[in-house]
């Protein structure tokens, strides 16, 4: 072990072309995984911030927001269900926003959201009307509290009394306010997509102690049928692209994986046919297949945690130098470690390649100067 | 070159997984170029493949098709600019549907209200719809002839109005979604049927034509002078500036950056590697009279040979999805980009191993009568 790590000490120029091309893999799954992370977290955080066991859309809308509808008839329906402790009203309706400093055709990009049982971080009764709470990513863009958005084309007028986190919504920053202030500023912008009185576009549903089992079969059930009704989890995963984007990206951060095993185990490979000969004498004068073996793991460890850092570094370098607005990066430690973690498993893996050429080295050979 | 061939038919194993590696790393590069050009097909094809040479959408759309409402007001304000030839409306939704009876599904609806200015350029099969009931489809996702049902919202038990394929056209979808280019009255009805609350149906953007002589570039810059509620792009600046697509772009091109860096890094250390370990045996071949030239050919052949083959079999693996369809992503096989990275990674693999070759133009050999040879 000591010989291992004195070797990579003295001569450190050979393991310099393995330890940048294994930092650039770590910096591509910390890319690759922060890149996803960023567009999921930008995609859901409406729906992961909801305090409730499902959402409740009306069956013709395929899971999306935004053409469902729920008639006060139905919702009526939902809330009579055995289990159901609570019944909220939700909407959505993305619009641009205008706000006061920036230029006239500079807008931002909203979802306006209407809700009666508060997400997580809101207040448990919706602000008045007029008034939302405003996610915290649209502090970037000049929002304050006090500020006025005038949100679409009707120039609808909305003040921020509050800040909320993670709420973003398909990539946009949220507002937050009552069903009546939704329901006003939607029909005053989107005549096409106007909703009538007592209509919203999905329900937020609360189970009863104990009652969560089976509940989402229960509210479709109840409605005959006119409902759709889903966990969190499955809201989430039924966003446009959000499953799509998981599969893609986990798949690329797979074969992106086997490629750092295949180098390392190159690499490794390369390095004990050199030291063949030293291996020999070093088995001659005693030293065990395992202790030999155990030094090529764990210059393989080192070189791959020294890559991991240097990747973790890069990345939040990244993270921080990136404008808001444009790639939808974010490093986060859980993706920083697990992708130092796979690094450092795919070297061992990689390296393990070359334990059968370590056993198999003859120390009388290498005495007699075969190597 | 024969020692060359014959190094590597000796060290199958260790030439092998580098040319696995490089195989691998080609796949990933090749995948990941079709997937962000499906991609941004699938976002924003409709768009370059409809007829209107300049798009109109209000400032409050963010350039978005779905996100903007054109008011009567602007609608007016754009008409009256002065060298619009032809304006007409453009209506863009997307809608819960029934193909061929089948199980419900998203289609996106564009309604044109004149021909030339909102539907689609040219046909890659069958006619344009004569009736409001009839639609040109995306050809990935429709067939002509498919009938394609619009599953009513609400509760009115009325049915939904039905469209039927009498065209497609390529490349041609809208926000990664099969997607129908409808006349306008039957938009309209897709519309009501859909959200029976809808009171007015307004259009998403104003398709307009330049009047002779004028370019598109110029009557846009005239109907944004015109009014600041207008957002008037030429097609191809509504294609690109389209939200997402540029951060598609510059996603995908780190992300080729690192892959390209990691191609001839990967190669380079594997022959620098090689070089030193048979340095003895490079110094004796001096020694007996084999020129460095000779030697430096020999490792250019394995590089090319190593490179190609990883290309070979990158392409190898690469070629079957592009018979699939990844969602609604169309993986095409585009015979530019297989040759533009092939070229590319060729030369940087070849120019990584140029320390390598440095090694060997160095070697003295004289070092083969001292005991030496070392690099």
């Amino acid at each position: 072990m000591t010989l291992a790590l004195r070797e990579m000490r003295r001569r450190p120029g050979r393991f310099a072309i393995a330890t940048v091309i294994l930092t650039l893999i770590a910096l591509l799954l910390m890319f690759l995984g922060g890149l996803l992370d960023g567009l999921v977290a930008s995609s859901t955080g409406a729906f992961r911030s909801q305090q409730a066991d499902l959402l409740v859309y009306s069956s013709s809308s395929r899971n999306s927001l935004e053409r469902s509808r729920i008639t006060p008839e139905v919702r009526q329906q939902v809330a009579s269900v055995a289990g159901v402790a609570h019944v909220g009203g939700l909407g959505s309706a993305q619009l641009g926003g205008r706000i006061p400093g920036r230029g006239t055709r500079d807008l931002v990009p909203t979802v306006l959201f209407g809700y009666e049982l508060a997400p997580r971080g809101l207040p448990a009764t919706p602000p008045a009307p007029g008034t939302a709470y405003a996610d915290d990513s649209l502090r970037a863009k000049g929002v304050a509290v006090g500020t006025v958005i005038h949100l679409g084309p009707a120039r609808s007028a909305v003040t921020v009394v509050g800040f909320v986190s993670d709420t973003r919504y398909t990539g946009q920053g949220t507002l937050w306010g009552s069903l009546p202030t939704w329901r006003e500023v939607l029909n005053a912008n989107r005549p096409d997509a106007r909703v009538g009185p007592g209509v919203v576009q999905a329900l937020v549903v609360q189970a009863g102690p104990g009652s969560g089992a089976g509940l989402a079969g229960r509210v479709d059930r109840a409605t005959g049928g006119a409902t759709s009704a889903l966990t969190i989890t499955q809201a989430i995963d039924a966003l446009p692209g959000v499953a799509q984007q998981r599969s893609v990206f986990n798949q690329i951060i797979g074969v992106t994986v086997v490629i750092a095993v295949v180098v390392v185990a190159l690499f490794f490979a390369l390095l004990t046919v050199e030291r063949t000969a030293l291996y020999g004498v070093l088995k001659a004068i005693g030293s065990s297949s395992r202790t030999l073996f155990a030094g090529v793991v764990l210059q393989a460890v080192v070189v791959a945690l020294v890559a991991s850092l240097i990747g973790i570094a890069a990345s939040l370098a990244l993270d921080a130098l990136i404008p808001a607005g444009t790639i939808p990066f974010v490093a986060t430690p859980a993706r920083l470690a697990s992708s130092a973690v796979i690094l450092v498993v795919a070297a061992v893996v990689g390296c393990a390649f070359s334990l059968r050429r370590v056993l198999r080295i003859d120390p009388a050979a290498a005495i007699g100067g075969t190597p | 070159m024969f020692l060359a061939l014959h190094e590597m038919g000796r060290a199958r194993v260790r030439f092998g997984l580098l040319i696995g590696a490089v195989g691998l790393l080609v796949f990933l590069i090749l995948t990941q170029q079709a997937i962000q050009g499906g991609l941004i097909t699938g976002f924003v094809g409709a768009i370059r493949q409809q007829s209107a040479p300049v798009l109109v959408y209000s400032v409050d759309g963010q350039r978005t098709l779905q996100g903007s409402v054109i008011a009567p007001g602007l609608e007016s304000a754009v008409r009256a600019v002065p060298g619009v030839a032809e304006a007409g409306r453009i209506g863009q939704g997307t809608f819960t549907v029934r193909v061929d009876g089948g199980a419900e599904s998203d289609a996106a609806l564009i309604g044109y209200e004149h021909p030339g200015l909102g539907d689609p350029s040219r046909l890659s099969a069958g006619r344009r719809p004569q009736a409001p009931t009839e639609a040109v489809g995306s050809a990935a996702d429709f067939t002509v002839g498919s009938r394609v049902r619009i599953v009513p919202g609400g509760s009115t038990g009325a049915a939904g109005p039905v469209f039927t394929v009498v065209g497609l056209v390529e490349d041609a979808q809208i926000q990664v979604t099969p997607t129908l280019f409808v006349p306008w009255a039957g938009y309209e009805a897709a519309v009501r049927a859909a959200n029976p609350d809808a009171t007015t149906i307004l259009p998403s953007v104003i398709g307009v034509r330049p009047t002779a002589g004028l370019s598109d570039a110029e009557l846009a810059r005239r109907i944004n002078a015109a009014s600041a509620d207008a957002d008037a792009l030429t097609r191809s600046q509504a294609a690109s500036d389209t939200p997402g697509v540029a951060q598609v772009q510059q996603s995908f091109q780190l992300i080729f950056l690192l892959y390209g860096l990691v191609v001839p890094l990967v190669t380079g250390l594997f022959f620098l590697i090689i070089t030193f370990q048979k340095a003895a045996a490079l110094t004796l071949l001096r020694a007996i009279g084999a020129r460095s030239g000779t030697l430096v050919r020999s490792l250019l052949v394995q590089v090319v040979l190593v490179v190609g083959g990883g290309i070979v079999i990158g392409i190898a693996l690469f070629t079957p999805l592009t018979f699939l369809k990844l969602g609604a992503i169309t993986i095409r096989f585009d015979p530019t980009a297989v040759l533009v990275w092939s070229a590319l990674l060729l030369v940087l693999g070849l120019a990584s191993a140029m320390v390598a070759a440095r090694r060997v133009l160095a070697i003295d050999p004289l070092e083969a009568t001292t005991g030496g040879g070392g690099l």
